[in-house]
């Protein structure tokens, strides 16, 4: 079943456009990686998703995203509740300069989920149980996030991400600034966390696109070149660009 | 390595030390320019922290004091006539001396001497009928003597001490009775203009009270400034024009803004002038876009991604910008807010022109009454042609070096304490 349907999505950059006629079928409860070489578009595409692109002035989003029946690329959508249902973690790892329990109940607190301190109390302590950082801080949820390691804080940034309990979460090559062991425990986290929202993954790394997803979309120049199930993609692709971009031969 | 290399690599180090070199070297200069001006200033103003007293002996006589009740109460102590008895425990330090010539003696000690025997008085009522010894403030003639900054072998038609007031200082100076204490009327007294009762409690009460209208006045509508055109303000030609303009404004001297104040504030809206509220405002206007300029400087500082990371949650423009923009540039904020009040601070000219250079002999108890600023009152002082001026002058930039320096560190105790680091 579709989650995310996307239309002849083009971007501009003031004059300059990025994407061009992106149409992607996005399925519930999958992971569906997009990869392609830098510049390609792989990472604004995702920016339309929960609409990042409107903090850029110059940014112009044409075509039609459509969310379980909900147009996305409206001005009348409200942002606020949108993102309230499309988290995101970022290339970086960026928690709160607050205590790890701030970073988390952040969310829950500006869209009113809980009503008391014990139903706060347990949000935070679900949401780090699911990223798989409870045990590592629960005896230090007061102290500031930032003092975490990076991969660590990554998963603090994913903490975050779901104790709203969003229907998709957009990641933004989340491993990029992490160590393999890091990764190792992201990618697991990420095969969780399927069982219940859909994921939209940035990625560099093939590998970590063949192992975690179970769709990809290669992006070239602005272009949606191959958009398929991983398995074809990274062992029988259809198309040339395909081929080469996986074996190494560009990009 | 050839000899070529090893010339090349010779010459790179040399360069490098020579510049070494000169980076010391300016920098020694400064701290020597530094060095020769506070040496001007304490060598000059130490001496106004000390303050010198004539002893001498006052006989409380209820005849002279004009006293009929049997126990006066307090109103009879301070309705009594003090003239004859002050007089006399001057004129009494040289017994022999013919009546028209008392007004020697007189001159030797502070105008304010019989206010000094009513309050010996009034503090200990039962010196009623007693002669007891009594401390006076010395003229300030007598003061710059016994400080040795009164030169003694000028003609005495040139002297404002003459010869007979000499003999009288060297006779009471042997005895032990002229004593030199810390000068707490420095601190105390309002400006006069008598050198030896001068004092800095009113003008550094109304930099106080300008100060701290200048702060209520420029920190909220600089931040709230700032914070729109950082955060909510389109990028178009004219939030650029309003930014020029800001810069511009910082960079106008502060005269034109004392003109500003002198012809809006007192001229419309009638303002009670020489008072630190106008100076206060007119201030804030100088340090409007410091604070502007800082606060923006800080808010572009905080990082893109704790802004996306807060929208990316679902919070508001006015979300991402109250609970974390603005929490941390706060520090930055704060520290060229302290900045700009120290530039404040130091400012003469806008306060001339709205009339805070008025003579102010009370101490303001609030930012409606009439006061001087410390600059103004250095300015005051330094046009004054007594000896006890001068050092009063470097006394007072003492001071105001002090507040500058507090001030300064407060703002860097500001960055440094409550700057959170991120990763």
């Amino acid at each position: 079943m579709s989650k995310i349907i996307a239309e002849n999505v083009n971007v501009y950059y003031g004059s300059k456009q990025a994407l061009f006629d992106v149409s992607i079928d996005i399925a519930e409860k999958e992971v569906t990686a997009l990869i392609g070489p830098s510049g390609c578009g792989k990472s604004t595409f995702l920016r339309c998703l929960n609409r990042m692109n409107d903090v850029i002035d110059i940014c112009r989003v044409e075509g039609s995203i459509k969310m379980d029946d909900l147009e996305l690329n409206s001005r009348k959508l409200d942002v606020v509740r949108l993102r309230e249902n499309v988290g995101m973690v970022f290339q970086k790892p960026n928690p709160f300069p607050k205590t790890i329990y701030e970073n988390v109940a952040y969310g829950p607190t500006i869209h009113g989920i809980a009503q008391s301190k014990e139903e706060m109390d347990q949000i935070v302590e679900t949401s780090l149980k699911k990223a798989a950082l409870w045990n590592e801080v629960k005896d230090r949820l007061d102290e500031i996030g930032t003092g975490l390691s990076g991969g660590q804080q990554q998963r603090l940034c994913i903490a975050r991400a779901i104790s709203v309990s969003p229907e998709v979460i957009l990641m933004d090559e989340p491993c990029s600034a992490l160590d393999p062991i890091a990764t190792a425990q992201i990618e697991e986290l990420i095969d969780d966390l399927k069982k219940e929202v859909t994921i939209v993954i940035v990625t560099h790394s093939m590998s970590q696109a063949a192992r975690v997803s179970q769709k990809t979309g290669f992006f070239h120049l602005g272009k949606l070149i191959e958009f398929g199930s991983t398995e074809k993609i990274f062992k029988n692709p259809d198309k040339q660009q395909t081929q080469d971009y996986i074996t190494g031969r560009f990009g | 390595m050839n000899n070529y290399k090893k010339n090349l690599l010779k010459k790179r180090y040399n360069a490098e030390r020579r510049f070494q070199w000169y980076g010391k070297i300016a920098i020694g200069l400064a701290l020597t320019f530094l060095a020769v001006f506070m040496f001007q200033i304490f060598s000059k103003g130490y001496s106004a922290f000390q303050k010198t007293w004539i002893v001498t002996e006052v006989h409380y006589d209820k005849e002279l004091l004009l006293i009929d009740a049997e126990s006066p109460s307090k109103d009879d102590l301070e309705n009594a006539d003090y003239y004859d008895v002050a007089y006399k425990a001057m004129t009494s330090l040289d017994p022999g001396l013919p009546e028209e010539e008392d007004r020697q003696l007189i001159q030797m000690v502070s105008y304010k001497y019989e206010t000094e025997v009513k309050d010996l008085l009034l503090k200990n009522p039962d010196f009623l009928g007693k002669i007891v010894p009594i401390k006076l403030t010395a003229s300030d003639d007598v003061d710059q003597v016994h400080k040795g900054n009164y030169p003694r072998d000028i003609p005495e038609k040139n002297r404002r001490v003459n010869d007979y007031q000499l003999q009288i200082y060297d006779m009471l100076n042997e005895r032990g009775d002229i004593l030199s204490e810390f000068n707490i009327s420095f601190f105390t007294n309002p400006d006069s203009r008598e050198a030896e009762l001068a004092g800095i409690a009113s003008s550094f009460m109304g930099t106080v009270f300008s100060i701290l209208v200048c702060l209520a006045f420029s920190f909220p509508i600089a931040v709230l400034a700032a914070i729109y055109l950082e955060e909510f303000a389109p990028k178009n030609k004219f939030t650029d024009f309003i930014e020029v303009n800001i810069n511009n404004l910082a960079a106008v001297p502060s005269i034109v803004f004392g003109l500003l104040g002198l012809g809006i504030l007192l001229a419309v809206f009638n303002l009670p002038r020489s008072t630190p509220l106008v100076g206060g405002i007119t201030l804030s206007l100088m340090t409007l876009p410091t604070i502007i300029i800082a606060a923006r400087a800080s808010l572009k500082a905080v990082p893109p991604s704790i802004r996306e990371a807060a929208l990316a949650m679902g919070a508001s423009n006015m979300q991402t910008t109250m609970h974390h923009t603005v929490p941390l540039s706060m520090p930055g904020t704060l520290s060229g807010t302290i900045i700009g009040l120290a530039q404040a601070l130091g400012e003469t000219a806008p306060l001339i022109l709205i009339g805070m250079v008025a003579f102010v002999n009370t101490i303001p108890g609030t930012p409606v009454d009439p006061a001087a600023s410390l600059p103004v009152q250095i300015y005051i002082w330094s046009e004054s042609a007594e000896r006890g001026f001068v050092e009063k002058v470097s006394a007072c930039i003492m001071v105001l070096l002090a507040f500058l320096i507090l001030m300064n560190l407060a703002a860097q105790i500001v960055r440094h304490k409550f700057e959170k680091k991120w990763s």
